[in-house]
């Protein structure tokens, strides 16, 4: 390799690796970000509390206890900790979030005589959370009333319908929002990571003042380039093995695909997000302006990359800068490794737009960059 | 065989959209010269130097460093000289050592040569510390020191030196001239801005700038000497009354400038006979001296002298 861009690599890697907040950023931040995005960010509905009302009429009503005891068992649902005579204030004060009304006298009743209809209301502030409550407790009151059927022979409380699906959920069985989230933050915290490294290290050099006394050796462009973007591809590389342990260890993430694949695919996202990085620091003049840069870059390319929201929710006129994205790319990549065993076709059709995506990022840096002031 | 000029500027004008910072300047630099440049903030100094390393392109006029032009761009031009800027030329966060180390590997020097330059350098400034110092932890006049050896490294014929002891000790001011000295008497042309005047003493030409324009060229003594043709006096008030006559002196006809120096005054009379017909009146209020004049009362004149 070229005697300058070594000097460069070991440069960099030494103030980088120097520095005590870089190692913290570089190795400890993103397991701590893994693991708080994986947890926080569940879409699963849990802990909702259940009510029934008026207070006592479990006891007396032992199709609506069964329901209640079924929910309970769950583990979706929790005990209102306070007996609910007012199910709407109950529901307005925030006290619980679910409560079942019984018709007048009892549930048991009312199905024997075949009108088996019982009252849940909603909070849907949340409208999501309201939505997968109704569905818990839909699927419960289905299970409860078909067993009726069986035992007492009696009109069932909601029929079976005639048309049944056999559904098999594919991949993620138990659904777990982790298997699906892990993979789309561990891609966002390699571009954050990597982004903000290599646009601050060019503009630092822009702002102390040493960028004059580097340009001022015979250096040429390509130089200065490869030597300030080859030691933040190896760092960024570095975290990937770091970041893959901690989803597969903290989030049982499935790694089910060719783990040679996803690190060919993770070097070409890297180039890519390290090639936007210098990129930015072409323009940026100090490390206020590149990191104001990457922040303008990352937020829009994270909400647009199918990460949290599908693709196909976005509008058109926003749709095609999912598409410029290069964290959809990766996104859709480690999916399909770690949870499908990787599609050979979609994973190398994506490394190709990710390479075609760095070479237009560091390509463009070429272009800009001047070794002259 | 005629001698290759060190640095040759001819009619160099430096714009940046509609601001002219170089306006049509001239000059050449010998080899082995000490060449300093003086100027207030903004008068174009740092402009001329930047162009002179090939970090900006002139907008008109030509430029030859070393003989060198632009016409294969910058590079040949960056091979030939060594620049330290007035800012910071080292990283604080490495030592020495690996300072030395980035610095021969973005020049591509072989090792083995880069280590004898750099124990050289390191002897020339008789550096004594370990070179696994981290540079942060140098004192400032040291640091500059250690600047300018890396400056050095690929032993340039032509050095440029942009304000190298700006808030650095007097002692280490002194310190750091005592190796420019060495260095062009080993034959090395040095290109040094400053705005210590007593620094400006050492060189051998200076070259006054004001507001983009050359405006003087010539040795310090041959300055002082066309800048003030009559001999130069200072005033010093016998008294507060004395004071209050320095505004009706500034417009004696005997009188072509008078410059206040802390508590006392710097007089150039405008001819001889006149100032020795007003010179027994003036004794009354003040002790008077005959002095040789600073190069800080020709900057003063010059430079400060032009903006009225």
């Amino acid at each position: 390799m070229n005697r300058t861009l070594q000097g460069f690599l070991r440069k960099e890697f030494r103030q980088t690796l120097r520095d005590p907040r870089m190692r913290l950023l570089l190795f400890v931040a993103p397991i701590i970000q893994l693991s708080i995005f994986g947890v926080a960010l569940s879409t699963e509905t849990r802990n909702v509390r259940l009510a029934v009302a008026p207070p006592g009429i479990v006891e007396r009503d032992p199709l609506l206890r069964e329901i209640h005891d079924k929910s309970l068992a769950s583990g979706w649902f929790l005990p209102a900790k306070t007996p609910v005579s007012d199910p709407f204030e109950a529901i307005r004060a925030g006290r619980v979030d679910a409560v079942l009304v019984p018709p007048p006298g009892g549930l048991t009743r009312a199905v024997a005589r075949g009108d088996g209809q019982l009252q849940l209301l909603l909070d849907a502030t949340n409208v999501t959370r309201a939505q997968g409550v109704e569905r818990y407790l839909r699927t419960i009151a289905a299970t409860v009333g078909a067993a009726q059927t069986l035992v007492s022979g009696g009109v069932a409380l909601g029929t079976p319908p005639p048309l049944q699906f056999d559904v098999r959920i594919l991949f993620n069985p138990t659904m777990r929002t982790a298997v699906f989230m892990v993979p789309g933050v561990m891609s966002m915290l390699v571009c954050l990571l990597t982004i903000i490294l290599t646009s601050m290290s060019l503009t630092k050099e822009k702002e102390t003042g040493t960028f004059e006394t580097l340009i001022s050796a015979p250096v040429t462009a390509t130089e200065v380039i490869l030597g300030k973007t080859i030691p933040f591809v190896l760092l960024g590389i570095s975290n990937i093995p770091l970041i893959l342990a901690a989803g597969i260890l903290l989030f049982d993430l499935p790694m089910r695909g060719s783990l040679a694949l996803l690190a060919f695919a993770a070097l070409v996202f890297v180039i890519c997000t390290v090639g936007i990085g210098i990129f930015i620091s072409t323009i940026a003049r100090n490390q206020q302006q590149s990191m104001m840069g990457g922040f303008l870059f990352l937020f829009p390319a994270t909400m647009l990359s199918g990460m949290m929201f599908p693709i196909e929710n976005i509008p058109d006129f926003l749709r095609w800068l999912a598409y410029l994205n290069p964290l959809t790319y990766f996104i859709e990549i480690l999916r399909n490794i770690l949870l499908k065993g990787g599609s050979p076709e979609l994973v190398l059709r994506n490394i190709g737009i990710l390479a075609l995506m760095a070479f237009f990022t560091i390509g463009g840096s070429l272009r800009r960059f001047r070794t002259r002031l | 065989m005629s001698e290759i000029l060190a640095v040759e500027a001819r009619h160099l004008t430096v714009r940046f959209g509609d601001f002219a910072a170089v306006k049509d300047v001239s000059f050449t630099v010998r080899p082995g010269e000490i060449f300093g440049f003086l100027g207030a903030n903004g008068a174009g100094k740092t402009t001329t130097i930047r162009v002179l390393c090939g970090l900006l392109a002139p907008t008109e006029g030509v430029v030859r460093v070393g003989g060198i032009g632009f016409e294969n761009g910058a590079e040949p031009i960056k091979r030939k000289v060594g620049y330290m800027s007035q800012k910071f030329t080292l990283y604080d966060d490495l030592t020495v050592e690996e300072n030395f180390d980035f610095t021969s590997s973005l020049r591509k020097l072989d090792p083995a040569i880069a280590a004898r330059r750099r124990q050289e350098l390191l002897d020339f400034i008789s550096f004594s510390r370990p070179l696994d110092t981290f540079v942060r932890d140098l004192p400032g006049g040291l640091r500059q020191q250690v600047s300018l050896a890396a400056a050095l490294l690929h032993d340039p014929e032509i050095v440029f030196l942009d304000e190298p002891t700006a808030g650095v000790s007097p002692a280490a001011r002194a310190l750091f001239w005592a190796l420019i000295r060495k260095l062009a008497a080993s034959g090395k042309t040095i290109f040094v801005t400053t705005h210590y005047m007593d620094e400006a003493e050492y060189c051998g030409r200076i070259a006054l700038m004001r507001s983009g324009e050359l405006i003087a060229l010539d040795s310090p003594e041959g300055l002082k000497r066309s800048t003030f043709p009559a001999p130069l006096y200072e005033l010093s008030p016998r008294s507060e009354g004395a004071r209050i006559r320095i505004p009706e002196l500034k417009r004696d006809p005997a009188i072509a400038s008078l410059e206040a120096y802390g508590i006392r005054f710097h007089v150039a009379p405008r001819s001889e006979p006149e100032w020795e017909r007003a010179l027994p009146e003036l004794r009354g209020d003040f002790e008077i001296r005959r002095i040789q004049p600073s190069l800080e009362d020709v900057f003063i004149r010059l430079v400060e002298g032009g903006n009225r």
